[in-house]
């Protein structure tokens, strides 16, 4: 609305005042907003992309799962159990379009996605080609629509790790801050993917990033959170299974437990190892042939569908039925190895997707097995096989992509259930354990390898006992000095003590340096003082700690020939001296079995 | 200049909106000026340039994402809706591997349908497969403690597998669970289907409880309920009960024949032989003629003519009983010392029997018909020893028929014996 007003006469005079229209109220507030979001400080901006990448990745996670379903219900119907000829002409034409995308479209949609965000942090300074997500969205909605035996959570964790980059780089984030928004998105992806925001946090972190940093984990979360939020207005907040109640009646069922855990770590290690033998002969073959991989992967799976269509697609549908004892025991081993055996198929074929589900559905089945033949000798145990089955899942997951923590959390997220946590806490760790000791090399590190990427193993980080100030401090060549004392009597004392070393204690926690020589030739002087101490020292020290890393103490030892160790306790109470000579002899020295050989 | 040295070569100059002027001038003078203020302001403008495309491309995949899963979702229930009712279709018509089929395609379109998951259930427990059933009914009960249809689902499972302890606690949850039609219908027939299980599988402690409850609950007016609830605490021998139960069913009908036939046999099992008489006795014909019921009819009236303590009985006529009883139990005692091969009158007495035939004979004179009439307190002497000879021979000889059925009847009424 415009208002005028004119002074009489004089139009030159007219004065115009102007009040907001509404658009431009509209624009004044979103100049306001963006004006205060963008002048924020880069780590508060950072936290602020988080929610958005998260909202993002929500939503391209909603739009992947329906593609998913749409696909699956217009190729293959609507059945649990389609005609015998859709099952094996659906995965097989899937996979030969597949081929083609992948192979001239969209060649870094190949695997399963959790290498690649890996490869995208310390390799390309975070950056993920946005051309990936679409790829990943077309190829992976195809694949596993069509029935190839893949899930959908891995390729949604490189999505918003794509989106995430995309958005990262358009903002001229710093490069740090643009390599660290790669696994933010992750996050998002896969907590929307799961509808399990801690679990994708720990993932992340368990396998991606392999620190708590504190400056990530934040905008982690938050992505995580925002995702899920965004995804459950759209799908729903249901947890992805319903699990049957369940009472332990006593610890000794544990035991029961402890036996799924060495058949789960077992199952682990043969999938594991079905990989590891195939893989590289299937990348080696010509490369006509790769054309075809994934068309021959749909074809012996469309193979098996026929007998058994539950090992088609990401299966959550039959988990679920395991869950509730809906299979006899044979049928859920049968399931598990024709699930190990067409999941591998599918994935050594080069056809994009995920590792997710199917071990998930592995675990499942199996665990319902062995919990069926447990009932079978021991109808005293409370476990149902619906939980055996669960606990499976995670064990599995532990044994399999060797991610012991956020198995456990896994469970309790995608169950809703806590009760079996301790179940999964005792199979996952005996699983995770056989597993670590007959493949030495984690499933993801092991892929980036056998591709030529030297990515940082997260689990042999894990088990590296960095050097601590402890093992580099010397505990008797220091002579501890106090202030009152003369140089005459520091010097009688310097010289009937071997230490080379002089430390000046002015307080508890102020420390300074006295050159022994320099002290020697003071007290030859005719008549020394006890103020010359003192006036000789240098200082004030920097001190540490016996716990500290020593990467900490070589900061300092460039600086000070000596530096003081105390206590914590105690800060006037010496416990040994380091010096630069004694850091670096400690770093050469061995602290941690060496890592696994190039060959696996 | 340190600003080449950042990305900003993608900055276009012209995509200038109205308001641009702003960016402008600090685009022209982040390239002329190599200040971090300059270079702060050029990041500042391709910030506010991404977050505006940002929020323009969410608004857009938001309304995109809306409208995909409202497709989507639309068509989910559609498939679950018709997979349900070709399930249900089956189910009815007694297919119920199709129907299992049907319900689990169902399911995958709509996990979190109770409906569905309870319809699965009921056609895995139909199929015999009851463990799979229980584990979903399991699932529905963690979810809705208190409902009444899967308490008695689970009841009904707990059941057929012998599981009493469960099959009890699931019937009372369905009890006293919830109920969406007509609960109070409901609860009765389960009560209804308890009594049957209990009193063929449980304790009679258990019976006289549930049944009890049963009559407890079913309300005065509802006449075929208490006929139903009469019959069950016939069967679990709650006769002052279940009398009650057939007399308010004749109190509003007196004609009813199954009130009749129940209320005449509790009567018949209360020892209350007349009455028993007087209701057997207005059934019908073709009913009286039953077996079971010709039996009560014969044997009440055959005790109303026997027995010599019914009250307002003459001392002659009481002799007379007494006097007939007495022969029947000797007749009794000699055909079971036949049947044993031992002479009845055996000097001295060598078993129990014989002595008690002994004892008869030292009485002879006193429980004449005349001397009874004459002494009456030597009716309960007399009668005492036809007791006596009728337990004796009912355990030495097998069971009384006929008369000396009647006796043991009588026996039992006036020493205070259950009949």
């Amino acid at each position: 609305m415009r208002e005028t007003k004119s002074r009489a006469g004089d139009p030159l005079q007219d004065e115009t005042t102007e009040a907001p229209q509404p658009a431009g109220k509209l624009r004044l507030l979103w100049r306001f907003w963006t004006r205060r979001i963008i002048t924020l400080p880069e780590d508060r901006f950072f936290l602020f992309l988080a929610v958005l990448i998260g909202v993002f990745s929500g939503l391209a996670v909603v739009c992947f799962r329906v593609a998913i379903e749409l696909t699956k219900l217009s190729l293959l119907g609507s059945t649990l159990a389609p005609l015998p000829l859709r099952v094996v002409v659906v995965p097989t034409m899937g996979g030969l379009v597949v081929a083609l995308l992948v192979l001239y479209v969209f060649p870094q949609a190949r695997g399963s996605g959790v290498n690649q965000t890996k490869a995208a942090v310390y390799i390309s300074d975070g950056y993920i080609p946005f051309s990936t997500v679409i790829g990943k969205f077309l190829t992976c909605a195809l694949a596993i629509g069509s029935g190839q035996s893949l899930g959908p959570e891995d390729p949604s964790l490189q999505m918003g790790a794509g989106i995430a980059s995309a958005i990262g780089r358009r903002l001229n984030l710093s490069q740090e801050k643009v390599r660290l928004i790669a696994p933010v998105g992750a996050a998002a992806g896969l907590a929307a993917a799961f509808n399990a925001p801690i679990s994708s946090v720990l993932f992340v972190i368990e396998e991606v990033i392999g620190t708590w940093s504190a400056g990530v984990l934040g905008a982690i979360v938050l992505a995580a959170v925002s995702s899920v939020v965004t995804m459950r207005a759209f799908l729903g907040s249901e947890s992805l299974f319903r699990v049957p109640p369940f009472r332990m009646a006593g610890s000794a069922e544990l035991l029961a437990y402890v036996v799924l855990g060495i058949a789960g770590g077992a199952a682990s290690l043969a999938f594991l190892k079905w990989i590891v033998y195939a893989r590289p002969r299937l990348q080696a073959m010509p490369r006509w042939t790769h054309h075809f991989q994934p068309a021959v992967a749909g074809l012996l799976v469309g193979f098996i569908g026929i007998w058994l269509p539950q090992v088609m697609g990401a299966g959550y549908p039959i988990v679920d039925q395991a869950l509730h004892g809906q299979f006899t025991w044979k049928l859920l081993l049968i399931l598990a190895g024709l699930k190990i055996i067409a999941t591998g198929i599918s994935f050594l074929s080069g056809t994009p997707g995920g590792m997710f589900a199917p071990t998930l559905f592995i675990g499942a089945m199996l665990g319902g097995a062995v919990g069926s033949i447990e009932h079978h000798f021991f109808p005293s145990l409370t476990g149902t096989v619906g939980t055996f089955a669960l606990v499976g899942m995670g064990t599995l997951f532990a044994g399999f992509l060797r991610a012991p923590i956020t198995s456990v959390f896994m469970v309790i997220e995608v169950s809703g259930n806590y009760t079996a946590v301790l179940p999964v806490m005792i199979s996952s760790l005996v699983a995770y354990l056989i597993s670590r000791r007959y493949q030495k090399v984690p499933l993801f590190d092991l892929l980036a390898r056998q591709e030529g990427l030297v990515l940082p193993s997260i689990e042999e980080q894990r088990e590296q006992t960095p050097p601590t100030v402890e093992d580099a401090m010397e505990k008797e060549s220091a002579l501890t000095v106090q202030p009152s004392e003369s140089v005459s009597e520091v010097a009688r004392r310097a010289e009937a003590n071997a230490s080379s070393s002089l430390l000046l204690r002015v307080h508890p926690g102020e420390w300074w340096l006295l050159d022994r020589d320099e002290i020697l030739r003071l007290a030859a002087d005719s008549n020394p003082s006890s103020k010359a101490v003192h006036a000789k020292a240098k200082g004030p020290l920097p001190y540490l700690f016996p716990d500290q890393p020593l990467e900490e103490a070589l900061r300092w030892s460039q600086d000070w020939p000596v530096l003081p160790v105390v206590s914590r306790a105690d800060l006037g109470q010496l416990q040994g001296v380091i010096t630069l000579a004694t850091v670096l002899e400690t770093f050469r020295e061995p602290h941690t079995e060496p890592t696994a050989s190039p060959d696996f | 200049m340190r600003f080449l040295h950042t990305s900003y070569s993608d900055i276009p100059v012209r995509a200038m909106r109205s308001d641009g002027v702003f960016f402008l001038s600090s685009m022209v003078s982040a390239i002329t000026d190599d200040t971090p203020a300059a270079v702060g302001e050029a990041r500042s403008y391709t910030r506010e340039r991404v977050l505006f495309f940002s929020v323009l491309l969410l608004l857009l995949l938001l309304v995109f994402t809306a409208f995909a899963a409202r497709l989507y979702h639309k068509q989910i229930h559609v498939l679950a809706d018709q997979w349900f009712a070709q399930g249900e279709a089956m189910f009815k018509a007694g297919n119920i591997a199709e129907a299992l089929r049907d319900y689990r395609n169902g399911l995958v379109y709509a996990p979190d349908n109770r409906g569905f998951q309870f319809h699965l259930a009921q056609a895995l427990a139909a199929a015999g497969r009851s463990e799979e059933a229980r584990s979903y009914l399991l699932n529905l009960l963690s979810e809705t403690p208190g409902s009444g249809p899967v308490n008695l689902e689970l009841a009904r499972i707990a059941a057929r597998q012998g599981n009493m302890q469960d099959a009890l606690r699931y019937y009372h949850g369905a009890i006293f669970g919830v109920w969406d039609i007509d609960p109070i219908a409901m609860r009765w027939q389960i009560r209804r289907e308890l009594c049957e299980y209990v009193l063929a599988h449980g304790s009679a402690s258990q019976a006289e409880e549930e049944v009890v409850a049963l009559a407890v609950n079913t309300p005065s007016q509802d006449l075929p309920g208490l006929l139903e609830a009469g019959k069950f605490l016939l069967r679990a021998q709650l006769w002052p009960r279940a009398l009650n139960e057939f007399q308010l069913v004749l109190a509003a009908e007196p004609r009813n024949t199954k009130a009749l036939a129940g209320a005449g046999t509790a009567a018949f099992r209360l020892g209350q032989y007349s009455e028993s008489l007087q209701y057997l006795s207005r059934l019908p014909a073709d009913q009286r003629a039953a077996p079971a019921i010709a039996e009560m009819i014969a044997t009440s009236r055959g005790i109303l003519a026997a027995d010599p303590y019914l009250p307002g009985l003459s001392a002659a006529e009481k002799a007379r009983r007494a006097t007939r009883a007495l022969a029947q139990a000797e007749s009794r005692a000699a055909a079971c010392a036949e049947m044993k091969g031992e002479p009845l009158a055996a000097t001295p007495p060598a078993s129990a029997l014989e002595e008690t035939f002994a004892s008869r004979q030292e009485q002879r004179l006193n429980w004449r018909e005349r001397s009874l009439e004459m002494h009456p307190e030597r009716l309960d002497s007399a009668m005492a020893w036809v007791f006596k000879v009728e337990d004796l021979t009912a355990s030495q000889c097998g069971p009384p028929q006929g008369e000396d059925g009647v006796l043991s009847l009588i026996e039992k009424i006036h020493s205070g014996r259950n009949p």
